[in-house]
């Protein structure tokens, strides 16, 4: 293979680019993204912490102690061999406590991007080929929601979903178990306020699209107008989606955390990253590094999703390829 | 330009219209009034507090009369405390706007010189270091940040004070910085954010225009390079940096409760959460129309700055 040494051959360019062709828009953005040490690391680090937190979620020995268990003769330890990161004021084992916040505010980055996504995507969707009217409809409505202030409308939202009781999940306290209603209350309220972001964004991307040669040419050949949209245009907006997904996470979880850091996150003794920092926040004389397992957890977690989102964007979108 | 800011600040009268009788509306599908405490009030009483506050009256009575006042810019009353909404917010404002601004000075000047010295720099130990910080500060949230700050600066070296309560944004301006010990850790965990982001951008939008033909010209002609930096290449580069400004003050106003709460500062963010928690939905909405209200009036100051700073725009 002496053709393939360092010496330049003429068209290679070329070739590279015959080859690169062939491969799939999605395999090529695929490894565009593996080429991204920082992303990927990003990517494993957040399964790790995953992986962990819904293990503990299922066998009991990972969490090493119930995450509710008093033990009263073991206040504000400092970590040990029995107790990994120490307990806090109510003898509770930090580690069990940590990993229960974690997926719980997981729960809530994730879930709520199911709910933005289903309304974010209906909406702009509606607006881009539902004609003038439901198009100025919704951009006046983006408008009203951007004028509120994010976190206070979330706090807002979340005080009137709250209190009161609704069809299956009742009253926010703890129903079904493992799902407490606080938690589809707070992905309620933190979606009303973020969808509109997505609507938007699926809006302007419907738009662009539908003016393209491939769509005009799928109508030509007699595609429905639902074939159009749903094989055409629908994965030619997931892209943009995807990034915007990676970025709603953290945001989600940054607001739960606002939320349960000044005292309106879940009811003990359930735990979330933000209560465990309010929690840790009221021990910081006597036990300064409480507070600390739940912040270094929030921050790795924004830090990750920030980066895997940076370099999704830079895989899937080539505009802003380097 | 006149005319359209004139046009600007009409447009912004239904936006405030529509975001009050969101408002207004949400609340009012909320079950349990400002009345409900753990002793419950005698039906007499009750009668006569919701006489006096008109919550007696029916809800598009309620609604009219609201929106009759909010026109004479009155935001109604707090039942909480019986007082005028718009009294609580202008004290309560004074002691946000004080941290807002402090905050808002500290993300744009550390910013600003964070993001300059790291494209000026780029891929040296500099740049590495501002880009860290940059990255950093994103991670960072204020709550997260704030039990840090307090945990080194205050606990275990006592350089700077938390707890305390001296505020008057009023003494800032008759030069008298007494309190800036209080100041410190609040202002640099609510500011580290916005830090971070103006230092991204200006980095980002520096090292797009130092790369342009006329720099590259300013630069054979033989002019200093600090000419060539602050003169030719700043102003430039300035103006996508304007316009994150606006949001990220009104993000600092709106936001600080947060900050508020972790270093108990009697600011309007707190109050806000003091009444959503007691169910005081006359200060409530009155807070809620005046955050929209700052937030609409950054905006459009964006926009007029935006067209004064880059000649191409005109309205």
């Amino acid at each position: 293979m002496a053709a393939n040494s360092t010496v330049a051959q003429p068209f290679d360019f070329l070739r590279e680019d015959l080859q690169t062709k062939q491969r799939g828009l999605w395999e090529q953005a695929f490894r565009r993204l593996v080429r991204n040490r920082l992303a990927i690391v990003s990517l494993c680090v957040l399964l790790l912490i995953t992986v962990t937190a819904l293990l503990a979620d299922f066998i009991p020995a990972v969490a090493h102690h119930p995450a509710d268990a008093q033990d009263y003769g073991s206040l504000e330890k400092s970590p040990s061999a029995d107790f990994w990161l120490g307990t806090d004021g109510l003898g509770r084992d930090l580690w069990a406590r940590l990993l229960e916040g974690t997926l719980f505010s997981l729960k809530i980055g994730i879930l709520a991007q199911v709910v933005i996504l289903s309304i974010g995507i209906t909406v702009g969707m509606l607006a881009a080929l539902g004609g003038r009217w439901s198009d100025t409809l919704l951009m006046w409505f983006t408008d009203l929601a951007y004028a509120f202030p994010d976190l206070l409308a979330i706090i807002l939202f979340r005080q009137i979903l709250l209190g009161r009781e609704w069809p299956v999940i009742g009253d926010g306290n703890p129903q079904i178990p493992g799902f407490p209603g606080v938690l589809l209350v707070t992905i309620l309220a933190i979606s009303f306020v973020s969808w509109v972001t997505v609507s938007r964004l699926v809006r302007g991307q419907m738009l662009s699209i539908k003016e393209t040669d491939y769509v005009t040419a799928a109508r030509a050949i007699g595609a429905s107008p639902l074939r159009v949209v749903a094989v055409h245009m629908l994965p030619n907006t997931l892209g943009a989606i995807i990034v915007a997904v990676t970025f709603g996470i953290p945001l989600a979880i940054f607001a739960e955390a606002a939320l349960g850091f000044i005292g309106l996150g879940v009811p003990p003794p359930a735990a979330s990253l933000g209560t465990l920092i309010s929690d840790g926040l009221d021990h910081i004389q006597t036990n300064p590094i409480e507070i600390l397992w739940p912040s270094i957890t929030v921050a790795t977690l924004m830090l990750c999703f920030t980066f895997l989102g940076d370099g999704l964007r830079d895989a899937l979108d080539p505009r802003t390829r380097k | 330009m006149l005319v359209y800011t004139i046009r600007r600040v009409l447009a912004m009268i239904p936006l405030l219209v529509a975001v009050a009788t969101v408002t207004f509306f949400l609340m009012h599908t909320v079950e349990g009034g400002p009345f409900d405490a753990d002793k419950p009030l005698s039906e007499a009483t009750r009668k006569n507090l919701e006489a006096k506050y008109g919550l007696d009256d029916s809800l598009p009575v309620q609604y009219v009369n609201y929106i009759k006042n909010l026109a004479r810019l009155d935001l109604g009353i707090s039942f909480a405390n019986d007082r005028e909404v718009r009294d609580i917010i202008g004290e309560r404002m004074q002691v946000s706007l004080q941290l807002g601004l402090a905050a808002f000075a500290f993300a744009t000047v550390f910013g600003l010189a964070l993001g300059m010295f790291s494209s000026l720099n780029q891929n040296g130990m500099f740049d590495y270091l501002g880009v860290f910080l940059a990255t950093a500060g994103a991670a960072l949230p204020s709550f997260v940040l704030a039990p840090l700050l307090t945990i080194a600066f205050a606990v275990k070296f006592g350089w700077f004070n938390v707890l305390s309560s001296d505020y008057d944004l009023w003494q800032w301006f008759r030069l008298d910085f007494s309190n800036w010990r209080q100041m410190v850790l609040p202002t640099v965990a609510l500011g580290f954010l916005p830090m971070a982001y103006v230092a991204r951008i200006t980095r980002a939008s520096m090292l797009e225009v130092l790369r342009q033909d006329y720099i590259r010209t300013a630069r054979a002609k033989g002019l200093r390079e600090r000419r060539v930096v602050f003169r030719h290449a700043m102003k430039n580069a300035m103006i996508p940096v304007l316009t994150v400004l606006g949001p990220i003050f009104a993000g600092l106003i709106t936001g600080s409760f947060i900050i508020e709460t972790a270093f108990v500062i009697p600011g309007l963010g707190r109050e806000f959460v003091r009444a959503v928690l007691i169910r005081d939905y006359g200060l409530l909405m009155g807070v809620m129309v005046f955050y929209a209200g700052v937030i609409a009036m950054m905006n459009l100051v964006v926009d007029l700055a935006y067209a004064v700073a880059d000649p191409r725009i005109r309205y």
